[in-house]
């Protein structure tokens, strides 16, 4: 199973309750005002059919319910004063929030729909009574959606159909009225009027029109709407809507917006991420976000940041932990290298190692119990967690920050007169020992290319600099003595010339060496080709005495060597006698 | 006058006394239980959860028991620990209908076990696997599989399923535990 750490029991894990959601459609309610809290998941299914919402209680299915479309979100809301208290489920879906009480369909909200471009329009009612061409109606939606104007999702339908289908879907469809409707993203709640845990509270909803509306929980009708710059995908509400409130709404364009009651200029609090938001959580004062690039940022409400965390891996959910009776209050991060990773404040203080990787969470009361992490995977499996009474977060960095020792003072010794004397020196001829510095240095550089220039006129490098001659040279001692093997390495390095009619020769100290081979013919050498030519060398002196040996490459008729190869011989072992 | 007292010990008019401690999460019904001990004219008609701890009597056949009833909610839970001295036996009782909770009711009973004041104790412990009248309640058998108390070695142990509500097991437990209790007090007397 799971490599557990010590803080967390492991209550329940089911690895195939084939249950696919996140975050947004996961929460915990006391939906039967009993005390026992149930999980409420909004299930995705495939994506395409099989979307369920299904309430746990303890370990148990206990109601299960068809939704139409994808949910997006869903939330538990008090929407009335009636004892017992039981809290309304809401789910998004598309353009409606569907509501259940006591876990049955009570009521279906529809956002108000949108207006239609009036050339859209027009050319629908022309359809209707056939009086426009098909293909001409198509090019025309094609235009408008290629100036940027958002059209229905029928006409985005039209646009994308092969051009023998058109007339049937026009046939089909032309006689019912055309609607635009936007999709809900993100779906959160707001308390009305009053802080109480059970009091009436508004939802609040971000639209893919770049909208966020406040409805009233008893009419359901649209309290409030303010328009963003870009589309909202995270929100996050305090507040109560009749005094004050602040919602926090990260958007797709990478940007924070800090949205209060009666303001309208949305983008004075404003902050931009460097990275699209995957998650964000607000804590007391503080929001996390969680970004693409695999960092998570702590912001001020005011949009100041106090600190980036560098994460493994990349992100895949985010729960805020707000642990009253230990006062606890933490960020998880879900990642994909199967890792739960807990930050209190910038700290990394705990991490979980899952089987799978985990796709949303949830932290709240499940069942009796306060602290239970609920986990849904990747692969379907459903996890729940119980903190421990006894566990302690230490507020300590368990990744490997700066060495102790770094902290520790240094016994250093006390500044000297000759030191203050330097460092005096130093600072009022800077100037001067700076010329000093560079004269030398443009001396030392004359020097080196003077040298160099020499080495050239006399042929004394290994690499030939004659255009006609291009030749590589390198040379090799071999043994312990009193006998050497000495080879030669020719290469020509031309691409196309070869080179003939070139003899080594050698220059050493007659009394201490003899070559067996004084003067070797070269043959002709094909371009690229490296050449070996080897021969012994004696030494004549047992009193452990070495000289440089030269090797010249000659030829005949010019007086310079065309290269010139020295090579140190290395002390000869004397001739042991048996 | 410890001769009266003994007189009227052998003639089974007063009984011995013995503490023992009533532990378990919330909602396991321990005050259920304890109430349902007690006379007719003490009987509680409202359980609530209990806060701190009660103190309450009740007699079986041959012994007084006083029984401490611990609160079970988490933030109590750290008051055990202070009563595990003077206790001679432990009732644990178990919500056999919470899956859930079921590893928080181990890591509590191993908390309590891991105690310095009961770790080297022989003392007994009566497990109540309560609620088994709930739909979904697990058997007693479970129970202990669940809690691992096949590994607890060095204490006597019993658990019995229990419906606190009716009363239904409450007496086995109780015979056993009150056997148990003679069987330690005999041998401290000698």
């Amino acid at each position: 199973m799971t490599e557990n750490s010590d803080k967390w029991l492991d209550a329940y894990h089911d690895p195939v309750a084939s249950l696919y959601t996140f975050t947004q459609c996961l929460t915990l309610s006391d939906i039967q005002a009993d005390g026992d809290w149930k999980l409420i998941v909004a299930d995705l299914g495939t994506g395409t059919y099989d979307m369920k919402l299904k309430v746990y209680k303890n370990t148990t299915l206990l109601s299960e319910h068809t939704i139409i479309d994808l949910p997006t979100g869903v939330v538990t809301f008090y929407m009335d004063t009636l004892t017992p208290r039981t809290p309304a489920i809401a789910v998004a879906s598309g353009p409606y929030i569907y509501v259940y009480k006591n876990l049955r369909p009570y009521f279906k909200f529809t956002l108000p729909p949108l207006d239609i471009h009036p050339v859209e329009e027009d050319l629908w009612n022309q359809a209707k009574t056939d009086q426009v061409n098909i293909l001409n109606m198509r090019d025309t939606l094609e235009a408008m959606r290629q100036e940027g104007a958002s059209l229905t999702v029928r006409s985005i339908k039209l646009l994308q159909m092969e051009t023998n289908n058109l007339q049937n879907f026009v046939n089909l469809h032309k006689n019912t009225p055309l609607k635009k409707q936007t999709v809900i993203t993100c779906l959160s709640t707001m308390k009305k009027s009053v802080p109480d845990d059970d009091a009436i509270s508004c939802l609040v909803l971000g639209t893919e029109n770049k909208s966020i509306y406040i409805l009233d929980p008893e009419a359901f009708t649209v309290l409030a709407t303010v328009n963003l710059p870009n589309v909202p995908v995270f929100i996050s509400v305090n507040g109560l809507f009749d005094v004050d409130y602040r919602i926090v709404v990260s958007c797709r364009n990478g940007c924070i917006y800090t949205l209060k009651r009666g303001s309208t200029d949305v983008t004075r609090n404003m902050i931009e991420l460097n990275s699209q938001p995957v998650g964000m959580e607000r804590v007391n004062k503080n929001i996390y976000v969680g970004c693409m690039d695999e960092t998570l940022h702590c912001f001020t409400s005011k949009g100041k940041k106090l600190w980036t965390v560098r994460l493994p891996a990349s992100i895949t959910a985010m729960e805020a932990i707000d642990y009253k009776p230990k006062s606890f209050t933490a960020v998880i991060v879900a990642l994909s290298n199967q890792e739960v990773h807990i930050y209190k404040e910038k700290y990394l203080v705990d991490v979980l190692k899952m089987d799978d990787v985990v796709t949303g969470m949830r932290f709240g009361r499940f069942g009796r119990e306060d602290g239970t992490l609920v986990m849904s995977t990747k692969r379907g499996g459903l996890f729940v967690k119980i903190l421990k009474r006894t566990a302690k977060f230490e507020e300590k960095d368990k990744l490997a920050g700066p060495p102790a020792a770094q902290n520790t003072k240094l016994n250093l010794p006390k500044k000297t007169k000759l030191f203050v004397d330097q460092t005096q020196r130093e600072r009022e001829q800077c100037v001067a020992m700076h010329r000093t510095f560079q004269r030398d240095l443009a001396q030392l550089r004359l020097k080196v290319l003077r040298e160099y220039v020499k080495a050239l006129d006399s042929s004394m490098n290994p690499i030939s600099s004659d255009p006609m001659e291009p030749l590589k040279l390198s040379a090799h001692v071999q043994g312990i003595g009193p006998t050497f093997k000495f080879s030669v390495k020719l290469q020509n390095t031309s691409l196309t010339q070869s080179s003939s009619n070139l003899l080594i020769t050698f220059d050493y100290d007659e009394h201490l060496y003899d070559f067996r081979k004084k003067l070797i013919q070269v043959p002709i050498l094909v371009p690229g080709l490296t050449y070996s030519f080897d021969t012994f060398i004696d030494c004549k002196t047992d009193k452990g005495l070495s000289d440089n040996v030269k090797v010249y490459v000659l030829k005949p008729g010019k007086s310079i060597p065309l290269i010139t190869g020295v090579v140190s011989m290395p002390v000869s072992e004397s001739i042991v006698l048996v | 006058m410890p001769f009266f007292d003994a007189l009227a010990r052998w003639l089974g008019m007063k009984k011995k006394e013995v503490n023992v401690m009533v532990v378990g999460l919330d909602n396991s019904g321990k005050t259920t239980i304890i109430n349902h001990f007690k006379s007719p004219e003490t009987k509680n008609h409202d359980i609530v959860p209990t806060v701190g701890f009660n103190v309450e009597k009740f007699k079986s056949k041959s012994l007084a028991f006083t029984a401490f009833d611990m609160s079970g909610q988490g933030r109590y839970r750290n008051l055990w620990e202070q009563y595990y001295k003077e206790c001679d036996g432990i009732i644990f009782v178990i919500d056999s209908s919470d899956k859930l909770r079921m590893v928080v009711a181990k890591e509590e009973l191993n908390l309590l076990l891991e105690n310095p004041e009961l770790k080297n104790r022989s003392i007994p412990i009566l497990f109540y696997a309560n609620k088994m009248d709930a739909r979904d309640a697990v058997s007693s058998v479970k129970c202990s599989h669940l809690l691992e108390l096949q590994s607890l070695s060095n204490k006597p142990w019993f658990i019995c399923a229990s419906n606190a509500l009716t009363g239904e097991g409450l007496h086995e437990g109780v015979d056993w535990l009150t056997d148990q209790l003679k069987i330690v007090l005999q041998k401290k007397k000698k």
